[in-house]
């Protein structure tokens, strides 16, 4: 008998398990609605018509963009301050 | 004091069911693995004088940690000797850099592999080949190092392909992707002297890449000959808008043939961006960039990379054919950039 040592650090966890949610609103009525735009191609005409129509639909009270750094580094801390101060939600993604 | 190995245990009856077992865990890239048995995870350890509990890189973006007993274990499955365990060390620690930035090489459908350049006399020690067949097969050293820190990212930061490593297409370069620079017949300052180090320490250069694109020239016997070919080879190729960084490989003929020109490195760089640029129109009507052409479209001109700063070179490949190779890096350089480490033979 051997024994081998295992190379992994959460062996019996998924990343979906790993993963938590932050509660989500009831109603976005009267909500400030934060877009995190990620630079990558038409993100901001993308993100511009989810605001559209999160207003015409949803009654948002209004929406406000924001640009990370580039696609591949979360949002940078200052936007998240700021974001945190000025929005009741935000919407994020990624596309290519 | 040496802290324990703290590792859970996987008994199996022999190392035959070792290597199956193995792949059953969903712990290796596809090829079988040397089984990581306590004996062989301690000589990997001690080669590099290392405690277990040492922390090798922090992957902020996943937030996890990677200490020396994961890596040493990572490393035993790839077929390392222990010798080469300071090479993987300093490459896990390059991918942990804040300027690699792991999140996006370690997941992005563009499919970065993590080359990595031996230089000094560490890559001289352990054999880590810098001529022919250079990207392989052939030499231990050039394949277990990289499949090893590919194996962390895979078992310990997450990227398991199809899941978190995302890479439409991938390259074979992922499976291990090291090439020393040939510092003894290179008439050039190596690139980690260049890059801040001193000849005689070691070091690793670890850049998100994709696959080596090899380009001829067999004609010429001047510098701008040889570097005509390169640039026009170069000037439409991986991610054209994205201005990445890049290495080229210059292999035994051609570097000889931009030597007896009296070139250096830093003339190569300078040749190689003014001359890689392309038109705004061409770019637009090649469906690179977006928008109508504008007049001044066909002059105005974009660089493929940044700055000449951002082409790397080494002189690299077998003495004879007169090749040689450009690797495009992934991305873009404000994405994510090339990250140089001194190999330590023992870590303070």
């Amino acid at each position: 008998m051997i024994e081998l040592l295992d190379p992994t650090v959460q062996p019996n966890t998924t990343l979906a398990e790993t993963l938590a949610y932050a509660p989500r609103p009831v109603s976005l009525t009267g909500k400030r609605v934060a877009l995190i735009e990620n630079t990558k191609f038409k993100s901001d005409r993308l993100l511009q018509r989810i605001g559209e129509l999160l207003k015409a639909d949803y009654g948002a009270a209004e929406t406000r963009m924001w640009r990370k750094h580039n696609a591949s580094v979360p949002a940078h801390e200052e936007i998240v301050t700021e974001i945190r101060a000025s929005s009741d939600v935000m919407v994020a993604g990624i596309g290519d | 004091m040496t802290s324990p190995l703290t590792s859970s245990r996987h008994p199996v009856a022999d190392p035959g069911e070792a290597i199956e077992y193995c792949f059953a865990q969903g712990w290796t890239d596809g090829l079988p693995v040397v089984p990581p048995t306590l004996d062989r995870v301690e000589a990997m350890l001690a080669a590099a004088q290392l405690d277990p509990a040492c922390e090798i890189a922090h992957i902020v973006h996943r937030d996890v940690s990677v200490t020396a007993e994961k890596v040493a274990i990572n490393a035993v499955l790839a077929g390392c000797l222990p010798a080469y365990m300071p090479v993987v060390v300093a490459a896990v620690e390059a991918i942990g850099d804040p300027r690699w930035s792991y999140h996006g090489p370690g997941t992005s459908t563009a499919g970065a592999g993590v080359l990595i350049v031996v230089n000094g006399p560490a890559a001289r020690e352990l054999d880590v080949n810098a001529g022919d067949n250079l990207f392989g097969p052939g030499w231990r050293a050039n394949l277990t190092i990289g499949r090893a820190v590919r194996l962390v990212m895979r078992n310990v930061c997450g990227s398991m392909p199809g899941f978190l490593d995302r890479g439409t297409l991938g390259h074979p370069g992922k499976l291990s992707y090291v090439i020393a620079e040939n510092e003894a017949e290179s008439p050039w300052t190596p690139l980690h002297v260049e890059r801040g180090l001193q000849a005689d320490q070691s070091a690793v250069t670890v850049m998100a890449a994709e696959a080596p694109h090899q380009f001829y020239n067999q004609l010429s016997r001047t510098a701008v000959g040889v570097l005509t070919t390169l640039a026009d080879d170069m000037r439409i190729s991986g991610n054209v808008m994205g201005q990445t960084q890049y290495l080229l490989v210059l292999a035994g003929e051609h570097m000889r043939t931009i030597a007896a020109d009296g070139w250096d490195k830093a003339r190569i760089r300078e040749f190689v961006f003014a001359h890689t640029q392309n038109s705004h129109a061409h770019l637009k009507r090649t469906e690179r960039m977006a928008g109508a052409i504008l007049p001044g479209d066909e002059t105005r001109m974009r660089p493929l990379v940044g700055s000449p700063d951002d082409i790397l070179v080494v002189a690299s490949g077998g003495r004879a054919g007169a090749f040689s190779a450009y690797v495009p890096g992934w991305g873009s350089a404000r994405a994510s950039q090339a990250v140089t480490v001194e190999i330590k033979e023992v870590r303070s």
